[in-house]
């Protein structure tokens, strides 16, 4: 067992807890950080995967900036334990049911895929997350959804401010 | 590429209209124009005069079939602001910034017809869908509206988030993105994996939301019910058949037929079925036309279902009849839903006698939709059924399809049985002559298209 | 046995090196409280703090004595475990900046040459971004748990304030990365010894940089967080003891490091003009370079500082004006010139 080994199970154990944690923590607030503590684990991976750049920008754009948005709605709304609905337990049991069901597909396709055995990621080597390759990718060979991406945005600031405005 | 680009040009120039044009009435008149320059720019794109010299790197994949439906799509947003853009005009203070989001969707929906990569995909719809989301919301003073913008936003992130966990196992599949090395792996037989077809079927699961099939219809009625009528129009008809048309360019031949796995012809029927069931069944019941028109749309979208199940080219050229002849009907029937002052079917009783000539176009778009003949409803369902037979099996399919063309017979009937057989005075807003002759031309272009279906697809291949 | 198989040097040398650099952060932090009282003093013509040794310099020292022995109140009805940690995820983050920030050039001692920064990532400044993105929880968390409703609004205005000005001051850095084409701040500063500092290409980028800068370290005229005359005494104010001590004293170090990062992007990091003519060991001019660095950093500072004791605190809705509706518009308009204008110089 290599040092990045033990940090990946490390980093896999943490993010499936901190994402269970999600789901079972009562108060909304403690659902976020966990949610944050997911964001920070993934990012961990990313940096195992040599990927820098992808490590930090998903820091920023989702624990630094969404997760803070996400702490404002709830911390407004003043959303705590107590104005949780309670749900009925067959809703739970229904979506423990068919969470449970997609879990077992989801696994078993990856066990029975031939493709996926014996194969590792690439650990420390890979240059693909590195900020010169992915800019020079992004440039070129995907260049066109780059761009059109902007339409994207724009349609969604439009949206923000046609909503947000006060007649 | 002309249409893709001008359309979000246009939507920028439309943003910016707000700032120099005053005058709201003139913003309908800017957007009509720009949707004819559109037009025109696609047109000239079909026969090979394309404006932007652009390396795609395979992003996109221009064909006939793609830039067809872009006519058709925005040839029928263009009559559904002539028709509806007074009423866009009413319904709140950013009209220039809806007419923005329209031209943005429009992006989206030229993008739903050229996409060779599975990113384009994912950014089309997110193009479509987002404004939607907007145009949902745009009556803010609303409850209903605010709800059904909420509660289509997150159905839809959902459904987004579905298709992209869809998009990345097939990534992790095949190691790549591009629709052609994706079909080439599936029309392999060894070398497709279930990695693979689970990302399909969350493609599927995905799609079959945006085209609200069922089981994935049930944000449907409540949205289009609780969004402003004239953007329930626009959302029903061109975006509904642009995501028919991303769908079917994903589904292609080679993926289904092949990939053995996966008995994809039983759960396409399967899809169709529950479609056909749940939106025929539950528009029976409905009192207000606007939510019978959300269920039969479900039903329609039953019909184009369709499509996907053959996939043979009869399937392609069927799936643009229904297109243009649903769209068209449902934007006719819209428009005139939307002068009403009373919208359940009590408010449509006697129409015949204060507004003979809508009551008079009304019958021929619901006609229409029911599939009667003579009309282009019927032609686009003749189509979809034909090209179920062809294929040469699951012919018990048909027999259930035309059953349930029967039943949908009964809830438009009921509304043409209100405007002319019950005894009312249909409250109306000022109906323009201009109106009038507008609902004239788009019955008229259905009759047409009933009469000689040739019109429309000779079209196609030339 | 791989897991022992590190460079064992390397860990000692930087292990060292970040003892040296946070001991350093925070007694400079400390005297900062001290400088800032000298200044306000000398600025509204009075003495000051005189009386704990010789020109009171041993005042911060008797400020964080105080501190440690006042009595530790946890409010009743806060949560505590985020009480606790809203003042630590402050100072943590205020501190993690540390470690990209080049201090000087390299020193050898005993052959071994030794980097004055204790990790060259090729994405610094983003590092940089994301450290300051989440320094907003310390703020948020700390004003959520008290559960008082001026905590929570202060709270609320400290983030919002630092997202809406973290948008300017990455716009008005992309137009700087377009200039350098690195994201290192190693990389940054080595392209300035010796050449212009970039300070005079990107003036305007610089001056939005700063004003937002100051912005994010909520200090006046951007205290919105802490406005006593509407809020109180702002999101700290259930704090108590060295909690509250971390939280004012993670402002300082907030300063400390943005006039770092400052004088690293825009005026050279530890460049000394014409310094590279004059003929002397390397290893006095790394430590040339350091103290040239202090020095910046300690102008910066002063500057903070003036603009403190001169500016009133600004209204909430103009704070949010200046952010969306100018800084952003001007910086926006400075990257496009930039690139204009490296696209036009080939």
């Amino acid at each position: 067992m290599g040092i990045t080994t033990i940090l990946f199970w490390f980093l896999s154990a943490l993010a499936l807890l901190s994402a269970i944690m999600v789901l079972a923590s009562k108060n909304p607030i403690h659902s976020i950080l966990w949610l944050i503590a997911v964001f920070f684990a993934i990012s961990g991976h990313y940096i195992l995967l040599n990927a820098q750049f992808l490590a930090i920008v998903n820091l920023i754009v989702y624990a630094g900036a969404i997760m803070v948005l996400f702490l404002f709605v709830i911390m407004l709304m003043n959303l705590n334990s107590h104005t949780e609905p309670q749900k009925n337990i067959w809703m739970k049991l229904a979506g423990v049911i068919s969470g449970g069901i997609l879990f077992t597909i989801l696994i078993s396709v990856i066990r029975s895929s031939a493709d996926m055995v014996n194969r590792t990621a690439q650990l420390k080597e890979g240059n693909i997350g590195l900020i010169n390759t992915l800019g020079k990718v992004l440039f070129s060979d995907y260049v066109i959804p780059f761009e059109i991406s902007s339409v994207l945005f724009l349609s969604a600031m439009v949206g923000a401010v046609v909503i947000g405005k006060k007649n | 590429m002309n249409a893709i680009i001008l359309s979000a040009v246009l939507g920028v120039v439309m943003m910016f209209s707000s700032v120099f044009v005053k005058n709201k009435s003139a913003l309908k008149h800017i957007a009509a124009a720009g949707l004819l320059v559109l037009l025109i720019a696609n047109i000239a794109d079909t026969y090979g005069c394309s404006l932007f010299k652009i390396d795609l790197h395979n992003m996109l994949r221009f064909d006939k079939f793609g830039l067809f439906f872009n006519t058709i799509g925005i040839g029928a947003t263009l009559i559904y602001v002539v028709l509806s853009g007074r009423d866009i005009e009413k319904s709140g203070n950013y009209v220039a910034e809806y007419f923005a989001l329209i031209f943005f969707v429009l992006c989206g929906l030229t993008l739903l017809t050229s996409f060779g990569n599975l990113l384009m995909l994912f950014i089309g719809i997110e193009i479509l869908s987002i404004p939607l989301y907007i145009l949902t919301g745009s009556d803010k003073r609303n409850l209903k509206s605010n709800e059904a913008a909420i509660k289509y936003f997150l159905m839809g992130s959902f459904s987004t988030g579905i298709m992209l966990m869809g998009i990345a196992l097939i990534y992790g599949g095949t190691g790549s993105f591009q629709l052609e090395v994706v079909r080439s792996v599936f029309a392999s037989y060894k070398g497709v994996s279930f990695l693979e077809i689970a990302g399909l079927l969350f493609l599927l699961v995905a799609m079959a939301f945006k085209v609200s099939a069922a089981p994935f219809h049930f944000w449907t009625p409540d949205v289009y019910d609780g969004a402003p009528s004239v953007f329930t129009s626009f959302m029903a008809t061109v975006v509904k058949a642009a995501a028919f048309v991303a769908f079917i360019r994903l589904f292609d031949a080679r993926v289904t037929e092949t990939s053995a796995a996966v008995d994809w012809k039983m759960l396409f029927s399967i899809l169709i079925i529950s479609t056909l069931l749940i939106g025929n069944i539950t528009a029976v019941f409905q009192q207000s036309v606007k939510r019978m028109l959300a269920y039969s749309s479900i039903a329609q979208a039953g019909f184009m279902l369709f499509a996907l199940f053959s996939l043979n080219d009869m399937a392609k050229e069927g799936l643009l009849l229904y297109a243009a002849a649903y769209s068209l009907a449902t934007i006719g029937i819209f428009a005139i839903l939307i002068k009403m002052k009373d919208v359940s079917f009590e408010g449509y009783n006697g129409l015949a006698k204060t507004q003979p000539l809508l009551a008079a176009t009304n019958t021929i778009f619901l006609l229409s939709l029911a599939g009667i003949p003579l009309t282009a409803g019927f032609f686009a369902k003749y189509y979809m059924l034909a090209s179920v037979i062809k294929t040469g099996s699951y012919t018990w399919l048909v027999i259930f399809a035309v059953l349930f063309a029967a039943v949908s017979a009964y809830y438009y009937f009921r509304v043409i049985q209100a405007m002319y057989f019950k005894n009312g005075e249909a409250q109306t807003d000022t109906i323009t002559p201009g109106f009038k002759a507008g609902m004239v031309i788009v019955a008229a272009i259905i009759v047409i298209v009933g009469i000689l279906p040739q019109t429309i697809l000779n079209w196609f291949y030339f | 046995m791989t897991l022992l198989a590190l460079d064992w040097f390397l860990l000692i040398e930087k292990l060292i090196l970040i003892a040296i650099v946070i001991t350093a952060s925070l007694v400079i932090a400390m005297y900062a409280t001290y400088a800032e009282r000298k200044v306000a003093a000398v600025m509204q013509d009075r003495i000051g703090p005189n009386r704990a040794g010789p020109f009171g310099l041993l005042q911060p020292l008797a400020d964080g004595l105080k501190l440690f022995f006042k009595e530790e109140i946890i409010p009743d009805s806060s949560n505590r475990f985020l009480f606790i940690l809203g003042p630590c995820l402050a100072m943590l983050t205020a501190m993690m900046t540390c470690a990209v920030v080049p201090w000087g050039s390299s020193v050898e001692i005993a052959g071994r040459t030794i980097q004055l920064q204790i990790a060259d990532i090729n994405i610094g400044i983003l590092y940089v971004f994301g450290v300051v993105s989440l320094g907003v929880y310390g703020i948020m968390i700390g004003g959520w748990a008290s559960n008082n409703k001026f905590s929570l609004m202060a709270a609320l205005r400290g983030a919002s304030q630092v997202i809406s000005y973290e948008l300017a001051m990455g716009i008005s850095l992309i137009a700087l990365l377009m200039l350098t084409g690195s994201l290192s701040i190693k990389t940054i500063v080595e392209q300035q010894v010796g050449h212009v500092w970039n300070i005079v290409y990107q003036p305007v980028g610089f001056l939005i940089f700063f004003v937002c800068a100051m912005a994010e370290c909520n200090r006046a005229p951007f205290d919105l967080p802490e406005a006593e005359s509407e809020l109180n005494m702002g999101y700290h104010q259930e704090y108590s003891s060295m909690k509250l001590g971390f939280y004012l004293f993670s402002e300082y170090i907030n300063m400390f490091i943005s006039s770092a990062i400052m004088a690293s992007l825009y005026f050279g990091g530890y460049d000394v003009p014409f310094l590279g003519h004059a003929h002397l060991a390397p290893n006095l001019l790394a430590i040339i370079g350091v103290v040239a660095f202090l020095v910046k950093i300690f102008i910066f500072i002063f500057v903070f500082m003036w603009i403190r004791w001169t500016l009133p605190r600004f209204r909430y809705d103009q704070l949010m004006n200046l952010g969306w509706k100018a800084l952003i518009p001007l910086a926006l308009a400075n990257m496009l010139v930039t690139a204009v204008v490296i696209l036009l110089r080939g």
